[in-house]
């Protein structure tokens, strides 16, 4: 705003803050190109070895395709079971809408830490732990939310006459659904699907207590490399992490505009 | 197109279901997950917190009040309590002070280098935690750039890192994009011209930004706030790995009560305390929310 | 209650045989309101039939029953003498052109158009000569492949208008179809409908707030208040006899007085009176439309009082240039009566607070008994 000339020395604040908020996410970078055998910024000699040793690296490329699978899997199942959802509770207005919307987006509201111990011990007695369903209904749990309040927003800005207009015109309630909603909802749908992987490939907390030692996600990998030892492996790893979030947010940018999804 | 339907009128004639039977067919896979995943493991949870810890990880099914009177009469748990919370409410305010100038900017920002900014707010959101805190690891070493620095400049090189200071450190940075977010969707009532207004009549920079400015964006600073503590008395992931299982916070607790000791009954009892002090803090919001009106 | 010479045809034709589309006691409640109260109507096959009236009189709420977008509480709905009251939309047959067009955005022009032929499974051949054949009609043949968002809003309406008829539905139903078009463009859309409508010789409702358009372009006006019928007739009847002072004053400008009649004609309105038509008694209401009334200064050669002429005294207030119009706002005795008259070139324009006359003929006195 032209009106309000932010003065410089504001903007030098403003620049450093932006730094700070930054700078971990960045930093991560250069150390993944570090010639070092352990953490240290600035590395003192640069090298691609902890891209090799990822490469050598079993565990953490088996997390990854866990973790690729679960994402995918997951944002599938999400999308399958949130679109009808979604459809019935702005569409068909039945008793309790609200409720229910209330109801289903409600485990956005607890701590992922006590979440993920109250799954735990539910799952513990049904023998879900550490087993790829628990993993997915877990997930489930936290994406379900994220994608329900997405393609509601959605449904809810449609025109509804669109559809009341296909159907006049003769198509049938299911063929109205494919033909026109569904359509109608792409943006809705394409934001609910980013949304849903990065959520369920980013989540660390509740894995974490439903992993076991054969099955691990590439979060609670990280988590537990960074936990025991302080190398550059992290940083390589991290590196890739953040291209493939980089892909993912710039899919959706191209198709309906990143601040349309992520704020509101 | 509410549910008056007259009875003589089915909705859908060729369809066996009817209307209340589609919908709630459609329902059913979202309502078998959330029981399962959500409301069933919560009751659990809840009832688990009055259950008997035994020796070696069991529990025994009781009605017992011993895990909450327990961590009441511990001066360990006591001490746990008030540390979180005070370490919370200091890393929220700290990320008050780092977020609001870059929300005051981002606020009066417009076109693309705003879209552009938000990006670059949104785009740590999108970065796992644990590659942030990563990140301060590297940071905050001991041999790392901040505290060669600092010894470079003649001072006593401080611990940065598996204490309380780093954690505040790298959850302040964690949580300044939900603060910065917080903060422009209340900022929606601040219009230039009533800062331009107040410059007329009269006010210095300073004067405006305390007299009109500020209270303008309580709404957006209380909300802010409350999200921030929330998340910082529940977080796990940084306290965990920054404070190298050297600072003891209700989410670490709850969690080697959990893995470690398996003492589910008290770490049930923990949770349910965090879930308590966000009833706490919600209804503080919404008594600031109600002054400020 | 009412007083007319005249009547304004029969107010329901449920009775008629020729009717296309007829609605029996169509009734519809939101808990304890009322949209729409037992309605009786029955449209001839091949008219235009508008209704007319205020929002929330009930007009689009029976439209919508009509196409299945809403169920009835209660009556029938009859078309071609096949009750469809529990017919579901999609197999009724009607073309609904809706208020926002209602275009589905990802299809083209064409794709749109050929919805509706599709859904009946007609051979591909078929369904293409048809689109084109509407999108000629409606002159937008080489638009066909343009999105919806790439068109002005004209042309989104035509687009809306031939994807409702190229299924040569058994009814067209217009649910305000002109109201989001500028005024310009509403006068050219106004008989471009009409025409289509007619050279098809489609059965048509049109629901409009618009009194202009609905005497201008309908064969029947249906004028509705509070979920009712007031008055159904064609637009000369409607507009000229209207049956209620709600129709009188809803369709046109009116001046309203009130009086005591005295049942030889006559209507003492405060210390003055006039004369009516037929004869009435106590107490009514009189209407006169402003341009059927004159001016005339005081004293003046014009200002005679003559047999079938009626004259009120009073002081002018204000005069207001609109263009084509002047209006002339008088007091008489209190009660402000608008006079119209074409404006010449501006001229006619009158000295405010002058003694002025207000005169006309008394068959244009539109009388309505206001109870006891």
């Amino acid at each position: 705003m032209e009106a309000n000339e932010t003065s410089v020395p504001m903007k030098i604040v403003v620049a450093v803050l932006f730094l700070f908020l930054l700078a971990p996410v960045i930093l991560v970078v250069p150390i993944s190109f570090s010639g070092e055998q352990i953490l240290s910024f600035p590395p003192e000699s640069w090298s691609l070895r902890w891209y090799a040793a990822l490469a050598d690296n079993p565990k953490m490329i088996s997390a990854f395709w866990t973790s690729l699978m679960l994402g995918a899997i997951v944002t599938l199942i999400s999308l399958a079971v949130a679109i009808p959802a979604a459809y019935v509770i702005v569409r068909m207005r039945t008793m309790g809408s609200t409720f229910l919307y209330n109801l289903f987006t409600a485990p956005l509201l607890l701590p992922t830490i006590v979440l993920g111990l109250a799954i735990l011990i539910v799952f513990a007695s049904i023998g879900f732990l550490g087993t790829f369903t628990g993993l997915v209904i877990g997930h489930l749990v936290i994406t379900l939310p994220y994608a329900l309040r997405v393609l509601a927003t959605t449904l809810g800005n449609l025109n509804l006459s669109c559809e009341e207009a296909a159907s006049t015109l003769g198509g049938r309630p299911l063929t109205v659904f494919r033909r026109v909603t569904l359509p109608m909802m792409a943006p809705g749908i394409v934001a609910a699907t980013a949304l849903c992987f990065l959520v369920s490939f980013d989540e660390v907390v509740i894995t974490l207590f439903l992993t076991g030692p054969r099955l691990t996600t590439l979060p609670v990998e990280l988590f537990h490399h960074v936990e025991s030892r302080a190398d550059p492996l992290v940083a390589s790893v991290s590196v890739l992490l953040i291209l493939l979030t980089l892909a993912v947010v710039m899919i959706v940018d191209r198709t309906v505009g990143l601040s349309k999804t992520f704020v509101k | 197109m509410t549910a008056i339907a007259a009875p003589s009128v089915p909705a859908m004639p060729r369809l066996a279901l009817g209307r209340t039977g589609t919908a709630t067919l459609l329902l059913l896979p979202i309502a078998i997950i959330n029981a399962i995943g959500f409301i069933l493991p919560v009751l659990n949870l809840a009832r688990m917190s009055f259950n008997e810890a035994l020796a070696g990880g069991g529990v025994r099914e009781a009605f017992t009040l011993a895990n909450w009177t327990g961590l009441f009469g511990d001066t360990f748990y006591v001490e746990l309590i008030v540390n979180s919370i005070t370490v919370s409410l200091g890393i929220t305010l700290a990320t008050l002070v780092v977020s609001y100038p870059i929300a005051l900017y981002l606020h009066r920002s417009s076109g693309r280098w705003r879209t552009f900014l938000t990006v670059l707010v949104i785009s740590p959101l999108l970065t796992s935690a644990v590659v942030r805190t990563y990140g301060w690891i590297a940071l905050l070493a001991d041999q790392g750039p901040i505290v060669s620095t600092i010894a470079a400049m003649g001072f006593s090189p401080p611990r940065l890192m598996f204490n309380t200071t780093g954690v505040i450190i790298g959850l302040t940075e964690i949580l300044m994009p939900y603060m910065i977010l917080s903060l422009l969707a209340g900022f929606g009532r601040l219009d230039p011209r009533v800062e331009e207004a107040a410059m007329t009549l009269g006010a210095p920079p300073a004067r405006t930004f305390w007299r009109v400015i500020l209270p303008l964006t309580l709404p957006g600073i209380a909300l802010g706030c409350l999200l921030c503590f929330v998340l910082a008395v529940s977080s796990f992931i940084t306290p965990k790995l920054l404070g190298g299982g050297r600072v003891f916070l209700l989410a670490t607790e709850i969690y080697d009560q959990a893995i470690v000791t398996l003492n589910w009954p008290l770490a049930a009892t923990l949770s349910m305390l965090v879930l308590i002090i966000f009833g706490a803090a919600l209804a503080a919001y919404a008594r600031v929310l109600r002054a400020i009106d | 209650m009412m007083h007319q010479t005249i009547r304004s045809g029969s107010p329901t034709l449920s009775d008629d045989r020729d009717a296309h589309l007829r609605l029996d006691g169509l009734t519809k409640r939101y808990g304890d309101s009322v949209a729409v109260a037992a309605l009786d109507l029955a449209v001839p096959k091949g008219e235009l039939v508008a209704l007319l009236g205020p929002s929330g009189c009930g007009k689009t709420t029976t439209l919508r029953m009509v196409a299945g977008l809403i169920k009835p509480t209660d009556g029938r709905i009859v078309v071609a003498s096949q009750d469809i009251t529990q017919v579901p939309t999609y197999r009724r047959d009607m073309g609904l052109v809706f208020q926002s067009y209602a275009l589905f955005p990802h299809m083209t022009v064409a794709k749109n158009v050929a919805f509706g032929l599709e859904m009946r499974s007609l051979p591909k051949p078929e369904i293409e000569r048809r689109v084109k054949e509407a999108l000629a009609m409606v002159r937008l043949e080489a638009l066909a492949e343009r999105k919806p968002r790439e068109l002005s809003g004209g042309q989104q309406q035509r687009v809306a208008l031939a994807r409702a008829l190229v299924i040569r539905p058994s009814i067209l139903l217009l649910d305000e179809p002109l109201s989001n078009l500028d005024a310009k463009l509403r006068d050219e859309m106004r008989n471009e409908i009409r025409d289509i409508q007619q050279s098809l010789g489609i059965t048509a409702v049109f629901v409009t707030h618009d009194q202009v358009e609905a005497l201008s372009m309908c064969d029947k006006v249906v004028v509705m208040r509070g979920g009712k019928l007031e008055q159904m007739g064609t637009p000369v009847e409607v507009y000229e006899h209207p049956a209620t002072p709600f129709v009188a004053s809803f369709v046109g400008r009116t001046n309203r007085l009130e009086g005591i009649a005295q049942g030889d004609g006559r209507v003492a309105i405060g210390s003055m009176a006039v004369q009516v038509p037929g004869r009435p008694g106590g107490k009514v209401e009189i209407m006169i439309r402003p341009h059927r009334m004159k001016l005339v200064d005081v004293g003046s050669g014009e200002d005679a009082a003559s047999e079938g002429v009626n004259r009120l005294a009073g002081s002018l207030t204000r005069v207001t240039f609109v263009g084509d119009l002047l209006q002339y706002h008088v007091d008489v005795d209190g009660t402000e009566i608008v006079v119209e008259a074409a404006s010449d070139h501006g001229r006619g324009f009158r000295k405010v607070g002058a003694p002025v006359a207000v005169l006309w003929r008394v068959e244009d006195t539109m009388v309505f008994g206001r109870g006891a």
